[in-house]
């Protein structure tokens, strides 16, 4: 089915109140993600993708 | 005393020397060798391409900031690598060039203890015939000058709308069968189609997104399956979703060979040749090494022990078929396995193999977007291989503790979909593993749905300005800079 952005959508998208919380969740979610560690693979055995 | 070299002043070669000068006593030199004058962070060149940036807003000059802090900096250009020395030299050395300058054109030989080679790709306009930046109408925003010249010309064109209310075409994508960054193509996209939009003249404009790309939203990583609030999406519908909103057309699987005077000639994977036309194009060029040779002791050409294009490093370039990539083909230390003291974190390494699929055209073109590597990426592996390197230096033998695979790292990409404090809007999307990983993560395209999300709104706007002014904050190494993560 195709998506569309419908016309409430859009208005919580702009509306720099609800943003401001968004705008907080995101920055926590990201950088949690990003600085939360990386590392090797080779560990793992390799098994060629199904 | 050990004298590390880096070569580029990139977000890598940048990061990398900014952390070992940090971390190393002052006894121990650290160098950066680079022909460019300015750091510049190269994600807000999107911006200085609407004209709501300036580029000096974008660059600062790097030889103050290395005076500061006691980093040695050459103004100069690679021209061949050492790594035995040679007759008169017992140490390896890099064969440089200035610049810039009263030394501009001498060459002088830098010796080193390690190599850091971040020297980044070469901008391969030439790879597509009349492909130059401000020529046939057609621009590009991978420096800022470039994207300054990008802002002039779409002004012109606004202008020449308002002046003759005439219609125009816009084309913004990709500029060779196997380039990448399509990402910065789509941002680009997004901020033009805004910007005509608060100028007055959307509705006189056909926008199109040209891409080598099989399906929108493949961003040369296979594309992915993401979290979209509380459902899953393909990034592919997810980017049709916000193209269909904004009226943008699209060409897809389209490998640009030429351009003329407001033409576009490219190959389709059905093998058809055709032509688009427009009034203003911004398209990226393909990506290449710098063509650097190597030379051992005898003067014995040994490039192909250091690249492969690019820098070869600790991954796995047996050619093998799509089915058999795996994540553990990509590398983790960014170490050149015949020279152990010569790295090449961020875009300088040679990829083992693309990500997305491998596609060619009924006439046996290749057309597929190239592996992308972008800035954070960038940021970790140069941070890695300096780690490695000190540890090295103050333990005395290398562990190559600090490993990040591309296969074991996330990355966010906050896409700007427009400028503006309460009218404009960003795309934020996460993807983990970079690299696609079916083995663990089998039944969600390879990535864990946790950690690989999109979002769409003003707060991203807000957040690709926050890391605007925080990375420009980093990278001159103001107090504190390190606690910022890459």
């Amino acid at each position: 089915m195709r998506q569309e952005i419908s016309e409430s959508q859009r208005l919580r998208m702009q509306n720099p109140f609800i943003q401001i919380f968004k705008y907080i969740y995101l920055s926590l979610k990201i950088l949690k993600i990003v600085a939360g560690g990386h590392g090797g693979t080779r560990k793992v055995i390799a098994n060629p993708r199904p | 005393m050990s004298k590390i070299v880096v070569l580029g002043a990139g977000i890598g070669g940048h990061v990398a020397a900014a952390h070992l000068r940090r971390k190393l006593p002052k006894d121990h030199e650290v160098l950066v060798v680079s022909p460019n004058r300015n750091y510049q962070w190269v994600p807000s060149n999107i911006w200085v391409g609407i004209g709501r940036m300036k580029p000096k807003d974008v660059f600062f000059p790097l030889e103050p900031v290395y005076r500061k802090k006691g980093i040695g900096y050459k103004q100069a250009k690679a021209v061949s690598f050492h790594p035995e020395g040679d007759a008169s030299q017992n140490k390896p050395y890099v064969l440089v060039e200035y610049v810039f300058g009263e030394k501009a054109g001498i060459q002088e030989k830098v010796t080193y203890d390690f190599l850091i080679n971040a020297t980044g790709p070469k901008l391969a306009f030439e790879l597509t015939e009349g492909l130059k930046p401000g020529t046939n109408k057609a621009f590009s925003v991978c420096t800022y000058d470039h994207a300054e010249q990008a802002s002039t010309g779409l002004n012109a064109l606004v202008e020449r709308i308002k002046k003759s209310n005439s219609r125009a075409k816009i084309l913004i994508g990709t500029g060779h069968a196997k380039a990448t960054c399509q990402g910065a193509a789509f941002e680009y996209i997004l901020n033009v189609e805004r910007e005509l939009v608060r100028l007055g003249v959307r509705d006189k404009v056909e926008i199109t997104w040209i891409s080598n790309e099989y399906t929108l939203g493949d961003f040369g990583m296979d594309g992915m399956l993401l979290t979209y609030g509380n459902s899953t999406l393909k990034s592919s519908d997810m980017v049709e979703m916000i193209f269909r909103d904004r009226g943008i057309k699209w060409i897809l699987g389209a490998g640009v060979f030429k351009m003329e005077d407001g033409k576009a000639h490219y190959e389709n994977l059905e093998g058809e040749y055709k032509t688009e036309e427009f009034d203003f194009a911004m398209l990226i060029p393909a990506f290449s090494g710098h063509g650097f040779k190597a030379f051992d002791k005898d003067n014995k050409d040994i490039t192909e022990k250091l690249f492969k294009g690019f820098m070869i490093v600790d991954a796995d370039y047996t050619a093998k078929p799509y089915e058999e990539w795996t994540v553990q083909d990509w590398p983790e230390t960014y170490q050149n396995p015949s020279y152990p003291n010569i790295f090449a974190p961020g875009i300088a390494f040679a990829p083992p193999h693309a990500i997305s699929k491998p596609r060619k055209s009924k006439n046996g073109t290749d057309i597929f977007p190239s592996p992308p590597r972008t800035g954070m990426p960038s940021g970790i592996t140069a941070k890695l291989v300096a780690d490695n390197i000190i540890d090295a230096i103050k333990q005395g033998n290398m562990t190559l503790n600090h490993k990040g695979s591309l296969g074991n790292m996330g990355a966010a990409c906050i896409a700007s979909a427009g400028y503006g404090t309460t009218s404009g809007s960003g795309i934020s999307m996460t993807t983990y593993p970079i690299v696609p990983n079916y083995n663990k993560y089998k039944n969600t395209g390879g990535r864990d749905l946790k950690k690989t999300f999109g979002d769409i709104g003003l707060a991203g706007h807000w957040l690709k300005l926050t890391l605007h002014y925080a990375f420009l904050y980093k990278a001159k190494m103001k107090p504190f800079w390190w606690l910022i993560p890459e």
